[in-house]
């Protein structure tokens, strides 16, 4: 039970500093480095595709690497935005129990996903040449 | 939730009194000032105040003073040095946190000078915030030199003159709170993060060749609201009137908590 402190120093010290944070922040960082890399190798793909029709898009996305690097982009995307939101969430949302419920309902939604996202991407490249 | 709007007590009455200029006034100029008495019961009110700017000091400070002196003895603000080092005079003045007497009523464009005390502080009595908190914050810090060897028993603590450079301009710091009032995450989250004037202070003994407490100051600081709520939004930096660098200061106390762990 969190114990209210009685002066203006008190309260600013609170419960002290959780010692963490550090990784959070780097991840955010190195996530967002990895995202436009991964981004950009996209878009690039996309516009050296002859056309952008199912099975073209199919065939190149069945490929090893296509399908490795399509990985790597879902889970850094769904990694930096469960970052992004959870701060969000922290910075706006201030009652203990809606706190706990957005943060756990974002995580849960993330996850999802990303393994909906992940699948599908196996089995393209499962079901490729 | 964060709060977007007042609550109904605090909504400010647009129509407040008008005190008018003085006959023949050659340059006449209109303030408008936040006024709150909480003695009063009332909702705060917004006063306006037409002064003859002919005769008139140049800065804000020097219009409110005229203003307290000559047509309303009741409105309440702090100063002490009129020139920018004590910190006391800070307000936000149209739409921007500076200092009342460094800021001079020639650069506001527009015809009238808007004049509020700092965002989201609570208000004691027209433009005087309750900065509690925030000398608390400054507190947390432990401004002060740390060491355990003790000092030489002839003489002061000696410091390169490099090392001297990298704390002079942080300790130009003059508390005014500009900084921590204009920041989005001190706003919603004051509570709990310390806020870049605070933060300023912190990096300023962290940095200080002759403290020996970094590792600890860096302890006390590694957390997700005291330090990780800055999100780079560099309005302290923009506000800063003394020109500091505080969301500098933070990123550089960001770098360091990174490059211990690896
Ligand atoms: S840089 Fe950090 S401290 Fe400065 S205004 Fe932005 S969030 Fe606040
Ligand atoms: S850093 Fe600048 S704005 Fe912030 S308290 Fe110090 S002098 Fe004022
Ligand atoms: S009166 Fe001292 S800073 Fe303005």
């Amino acid at each position: 039970m969190k114990r209210a402190a009685s002066t203006p120093l008190g309260r600013v010290l609170g419960s002290g500093a959780a010692h963490s944070g550090t990784q959070h922040w780097w991840q955010q960082r190195v996530t967002a480095i990895a995202l436009t890399v991964l981004t950009l190798w996209f878009v690039i793909s996309l516009l050296c595709l002859p056309d952008l029709s199912w099975s073209s898009v199919h065939t190149w996305l069945a490929k090893p690497f296509s399908a490795l690097s399509m990985s790597m982009l879902v889970l850094a995307a769904c990694w930096h935005s469960q970052l992004g939101v959870s701060v969000v969430i922290e910075d706006y949302v201030h009652g203990a129990v809606s706190k706990t419920l957005a943060l756990l309902l974002s995580t849960f939604a993330h996850l999802a996903v990303a393994g909906v996202a992940l699948l599908a991407v196996l089995r393209i490249a499962a079901s490729g040449n | 939730m964060v709060e977007l709007t007042l609550p109904p007590d605090s909504r400010v009455n647009k129509n407040g009194l008008v005190y008018r200029a003085p006959e023949g006034a050659k340059k006449p100029r209109t303030f408008r000032i936040y006024r709150f008495d909480p003695d009063s019961g009332e909702n705060p009110r917004v006063d306006s105040y037409e002064i003859d700017m002919a005769a008139c000091g140049p800065m804000v400070l020097d219009a409110l003073i005229k203003i307290k002196n000559e047509i309303d003895p009741t409105l309440s603000f702090r100063r002490s040095c009129r020139e920018g080092i004590c910190g006391s005079c800070a307000m936000n003045i149209d739409g921007v946190n500076t200092l009342a007497c460094t800021r001079a009523c020639e650069d506001i464009t527009g015809s009238e000078v808007r004049i509020y005390p700092l965002p989201h502080m609570p208000v004691v009595k027209d433009l005087v915030p309750d900065l509690t908190q925030f000398y608390a914050q400054y507190a947390a810090v432990k401004p002060w030199l740390e060491t355990r060897t003790p000092a030489p028993p002839d003489r002061e603590r000696y410091q390169s003159k490099e090392d001297q450079e990298k704390i002079d301009r942080p300790s130009a710091c003059i508390l005014c709170a500009c900084c921590s009032t204009s920041c989005p995450s001190y706003w919603w989250n004051s509570d709990r993060y310390l806020g870049p004037a605070a933060l300023l202070a912190a990096y300023r003994w962290i940095i200080d060749s002759r403290d020996e407490s970094t590792g600890e100051r860096l302890d006390a600081l590694e957390d997700p609201f005291r330090l990780y709520r800055c999100h780079t939004i560099m309005n302290c930096t923009e506000a800063c009137p003394k020109d500091l660098n505080p969301a500098k200061a933070i990123g550089e106390i960001k770098k360091m908590m990174v490059s211990r762990q690896h």
